[in-house]
């Protein structure tokens, strides 16, 4: 068995008196691809954003290649790239701005070449790469975060609804990518609710509903997970 | 550390390039700075190399007077002039709303006349467009369009949490975005630097020109550190600009003004009419000095005349006349000092309240460190009356002494009987050479300091809290 990377141990958050997790279980492995799947307002967000430390547990914890992560922040953000449903990127800047950018920011300065590489690895087209981020689609931005997630050469990536405005060519660009990145080592968290998206690029699958894992499905051996029985599980609100 | 920055800082600087407003006022605001120091620099000279040559004419003039009698020169006058000093080039502080000249003349003390706000339009009240006006009023509002939206932009467009992904802490990137706010606040500040470079070459104290400069840039600092709270605390740009928009109201113009209303409360002060009244009451019971017969100068006539064994005074070996003049002249000059005094004491009160405003508002802070340590202070303009009126003590009283001892009595009581009398009642122009050069200099550099450690420290003390203040939000966010 392959060491635990991302650990949610009886995670609990609660908003006031609201409570948005509760008792949240379950474990990646590194190069696993773990998709939270849920309806609106089930928590997924939550979920990653706890897991980033933006937001506090109220009880249980959210751990990192066992590193809680309220009590090792900065440690553990060196460890993952993140993807937030909405890029959020500087419109101002043209896409290799961003990247050179962010990357300096985390101490990665890369080259020209390998920043060129990565954008046409993750389709963006290169006429685009010089035009400010204010001008690009949801797509575009998409792919850029992308880029730098790619970039940033983290073992953890946290993607919230990443296929959420990506055309169909897009998306099957981004499983692909996914199932590569998986079988580099890469452990990939995604939150989403894309039940077909979810069920072809993760070997781990949780159902997520009113704050509560309610169901987990896990791939079999060379194989994925059954598309139906998710769906069925998702439709009727978890538990099948 | 300081790579990521830096990184934070240039990428702040790209940002005001690319958007035109923020470039605009910059380029505004640098040019408005270049201009204030130019302009009130070469007005500044202008005007000290007019006051100087002025001040050698009144000497001149004086000098050439021809044979007259004493008393007539007394009447005649003199003036002095007060130059200003080389950092007011960059701060005029109160010189524009004082006189700049004294006219010297026997039983009067003169205020100060010809200000520059006596002679300009009733707009000028709002304050001339100084260097000092540009950094204390004009610099905190271009850095607030500027900087409030440092840190809700990133709120707003969602990068803020992307950001801290990155591991960048919010106390990191207020500090990146600072030394960007910063560096913009020390570009407007450059003209401002070079033209305290140009009074160091033209005179001004090195002490002085550097705590001069290191207050401006605290100044700079505190504001910078005020900006990037407010846009820390609030939720969106629109906040953040409104609440510094009331912010740079309440300090930089609706403090000053609560300042100098409550001295004015708490250190009631006579009018000038009320003043003017008590000051003439007391001179009545001295009796007139013109007038040797006066009731009020019999014991001083005995006194003489037992001094001198005479039973006359025509018969003593000094014109009684002048030595009347003399005595009269000392008491009045007595009288007048007290309530010259007594007002400037007031006028220093009144400051000394207003000044502790300055723990509340840097600009109220800065206005004071910056005139005093400039030499364009309330403490200053005192100091050239008080020297102006040691001047005028000390020329009226030679000319006395010459009355009493260069006339005789006789001549003296005579003078308008006949033409020789009156020639003889007259003494030589030479006489005249009774005046020192007046260069009025400010205090020294050590003491300026010494005088503004209070708005020093308020600005310190701000500085510090502000940091503080601004550290301890950012680790909130």
């Amino acid at each position: 068995m392959s060491e635990i990377v991302i650990q949610a141990d009886n995670l609990c958050v609660a908003v006031g008196s609201k409570k948005i997790l509760n008792n949240v279980n379950f474990i990646a492995h590194k190069g696993d691809v773990l998709a939270l799947l849920g309806g609106n307002g089930a928590g997924k967000s939550t979920t990653i954003k706890t897991f980033l430390g933006l937001i506090p547990p109220s009880l249980g914890s959210a751990q990192i290649l066992g590193q809680a992560v309220h009590q090792n922040t900065q440690l553990v953000r060196q460890k993952v790239a993140y993807l937030p449903e909405s890029v959020m990127l500087y419109g101002h800047l043209n896409a290799i701005e961003n990247i050179r950018y962010f990357l300096s920011l985390g101490k990665k300065p890369t080259s020209e070449q390998v920043i060129h590489a990565t954008l046409e690895k993750v389709a963006l087209q290169p006429q685009a790469w010089q035009r400010p981020l204010g001008e690009y689609s949801k797509g575009m931005r998409q792919k850029t975060a992308i880029a730098l997630a790619l970039l940033r050469e983290a073992p953890i990536l946290f993607l919230d609804e990443p296929t959420s405005g990506l055309d169909p060519v897009a998306i099957d660009e981004f499983n692909q990518l996914v199932t590569q990145l998986s079988a580099q080592g890469v452990t990939i968290f995604m939150v989403t609710h894309d039940v077909y998206g979810a069920c072809h690029v993760a070997n781990r699958i949780g159902l997520l509903r009113d704050g509560e894992i309610v169901d987990m499905f896990n791939a079999p051996e060379n194989g994925n997970i059954d598309t139906e029985a998710v769906h069925v599980a998702f439709a009727q609100g978890g538990r099948t | 550390m300081i790579a990521t920055l830096l990184c934070i800082a240039r990428d702040e600087w790209r940002y005001w390039r690319r958007s035109r407003l923020a470039l605009s006022l910059l380029i505004i605001a640098l040019i408005l700075a270049i201009a204030s120091v130019f302009v009130t620099h070469t007005s500044m000279q202008l005007e000290a190399e007019q006051r100087t040559h002025l001040q050698t004419l009144a000497q001149q003039k004086f000098a050439d007077q021809p044979d007259r009698h004493p008393h007539r020169m007394v009447h005649y006058g003199h003036y002095v002039f007060r130059a200003p000093p080389p950092l007011s080039s960059l701060d005029p502080g109160i010189d524009p709303f004082t006189g700049t000249s004294v006219f010297l003349e026997g039983h009067r003390r003169n205020g100060a006349t010809f200000s520059e706000q006596q002679q300009s339009s009733g707009l000028s009240w709002l304050g001339t467009l100084s260097p000092a006006f540009v950094m204390q009023l004009l610099t905190p509002l271009l850095l607030i369009v500027m900087g409030y939206g440092a840190m809700t932009r990133e709120r707003e467009a969602g990068t803020f949490d992307f950001l801290k992904v990155q591991g960048i802490t919010p106390p990191y990137l207020i500090a990146g975005k600072g030394l960007a706010l910063i560096s913009a606040g020390l570009l407007v500040f450059s003209p401002f630097a070079i033209g305290a470079i140009w009074a160091l070459i033209n005179g001004a104290e090195g002490s002085a020109t550097a705590m001069f400069l290191v207050s401006y840039v605290l100044y700079i600092l505190i504001w910078s550190s005020l900006i990037l709270l407010a846009s820390t605390l609030s939720a969106n740009n629109a906040a953040s600009f409104s609440s510094l928009t009331c912010l740079w109201i309440v300090l930089c113009l609706v403090l000053p003004r609560i300042a100098s209303n409550t001295a004015t409360v708490v250190v009631a002060s006579p009018g000038k009419l009320e003043t003017d009244f008590a000051v003439l009451q007391e001179l009545r019971k001295l009796g007139d000095g013109h007038n040797s017969n006066d009731p009020a100068f019999s014991a001083l006539k005995s006194s003489l005349l037992a001094k001198y064994e005479v039973d006359k005074i025509e018969d003593l070996p000094v014109n009684f006349k002048g030595i009347v003049a003399q005595k009269s002249e000392a008491k009045l000059t007595k009288i007048l000092n007290q309530f010259s005094e007594k007002q400037m004491q007031e006028a220093q009160d009144q400051a000394n309240v207003a000044r502790q405003f300055g723990w509340l508002s840097p600009a109220i802070a800065i206005q004071n460190a910056s005139m005093k340590l400039a030499g364009t202070d309330l403490e200053n303009y005192h100091r050239f009356l008080r020297e102006a009126e040691a001047v005028r003590f000390s020329f009226v009283q030679s000319l006395n002494k010459l009355h009493a001892e260069n006339v005789s009595y006789t001549d003296d009581a005579n003078k308008y009987k006949d033409h020789e009398t009156h020639h003889r009642a007259k003494v030589d122009a030479k006489n005249w050479q009774i005046l020192d050069n007046f260069h009025f200099t400010p205090l020294a550099a050590d003491q300026r300091i010494s005088n503004s450690q209070l708005p020093l420290t308020q600005l310190l003390m701000l500085f510090l809290l502000c940091c503080g203040v601004t550290f301890f939000a950012g680790k909130r966010v």
